[in-house]
């Protein structure tokens, strides 16, 4: 009798720690790897520098940017009230768009339908930038 | 209090319910008719047009200003503005080039069939298409009595002006006015290309601008007034 309780008692460990394992593992992965962001602080293009400051605090652009897009939007062009900051401005400190909005796009896996419509170019403009400041 | 103080009291009472109660509605249309504020709309002299035969300036310059598609088949081709010629049935021969476009009418038959209130008139007289609402339903074509409306079955393969938005299929398009234009004190795309001035842009509302005297000294006609749809584009010599 005994004997079998601690088998049973090992054996309950061993499957303790195999199951610890397979939940850690990506836990882990994740932390050691380098594949996966950490922060969007990481990966997002810095805009230009000589820009200090966006329409409103980073935190709020980086959650409700869209909010403040529709917002926008509707003021635009259903009472055609001319805004002090379009979507076309966004480009012109975030000027290249893979590495600006395509990529917190792809990772939540969202696409937008923004620019089969509206011209915001992924490296024409980049490249223009770099030539302007080399 | 006897009978007929009662039915008094309560006449007076539901009259002064119905006046408050009747206001905003015949505030709302009182907006209608307001003669105050702009009101876009245009002028064509068809003998100016008629003066370039084969004249496409307009209709270029549209295409270049808003990106509208040309596929070079007439299934998907869209005209913001185009070159009609019309037959007179009673008198044989006798034809006609008129500029068509969107007439921006005053009731838009187009804006009340929409289901969703993607076309819609602006304070300005402007009908225009919220293309972000556009669902594509084609209401709005089968509507309009000027077959001014477009659909798009592709989308543009070219983009000459990336200052404005293109657009993408599924939706209906029509001449926006160059609202963009408009609104920064421009004149429309077509008007600023036309070769003779046969195109006029200007304020209907206001009383001494030049558009206004051209419609007063000279015959104008508009397309289809039967219908009550009120266009805001006359014609000359029509």
């Amino acid at each position: 009798m005994k004997i079998e309780r601690m088998l049973n008692k090992n054996k309950s460990l061993i499957v303790l720690v195999v199951l610890a394992v397979i939940v850690l593992l990506p836990i882990g992965y994740y932390a050691v790897s380098d594949a996966f962001p950490k922060s969007t602080d990481d990966f997002l293009e810095k805009p230009d520098p000589k820009y200090q400051e966006c329409v409103d605090r980073t935190e709020y652009m980086r959650f409700h940017h869209m909010d403040l897009l529709k917002e926008i939007r509707e003021k635009v062009v259903r009472e055609g009230i001319k805004q002090d900051v379009t979507f076309a401005d966004c480009k012109e400190c975030h000027i290249n768009r893979s590495s600006f909005c395509d990529r917190c796009h792809l990772i939540v896996n969202l696409y937008p339908d923004c620019f089969g419509c509206h011209d915001y170019p992924e490296t024409a403009r980049a490249a223009a930038y770099e030539e302007a400041n080399p | 209090m006897d009978r007929r103080e009662f039915l008094k009291t309560g006449a007076a009472i539901s009259a002064g319910t119905a006046c408050i109660c009747g206001l905003p509605v015949m505030s709302a249309f009182g907006q209608e008719t307001e003669e105050s504020g702009t009101k876009w709309g245009m002028v064509i002299d068809l003998k100016k047009c008629a003066r370039e035969q084969g004249c496409t300036d307009c209709m270029d310059a549209c295409r270049k200003e808003n990106n509208v598609a040309y596929h070079n088949d007439p299934r998907w081709d869209i005209y913001w503005i185009r070159k009609v010629t019309i037959k007179n049935k009673q008198v044989p021969g006798l034809e006609k080039t008129v500029p068509l476009l969107c007439n921006h009418c005053d009731k838009p038959p187009c804006a009340l069939v929409c289901p969703v209130q993607a076309t819609y008139k602006r304070a300005d007289g402007i009908v225009i298409v919220d293309h972000h609402r556009c669902i594509g339903c084609r209401y709005c074509m089968v509507a309009c009595p000027y077959n001014a409306r477009f659909f798009n079955y592709k989308e543009n393969p070219d983009w000459p002006n990336r200052e404005y938005p293109k657009r993408s299929h599924g939706v209906a398009e029509s001449c926006t006015f160059c609202t963009h234009l408009v609104d920064g004190g421009e004149l429309p795309a077509c008007v600023q290309a036309c070769p003779q001035k046969a195109l006029q842009f200007g304020n209907l509302n206001d009383k001494d601008s030049d558009i206004i005297n051209v419609i007063r000294k000279n015959p104008v006609k508009r397309l289809r007034e039967g219908l009550g749809t009120e266009p805001k584009v006359y014609y000359i010599g029509l």
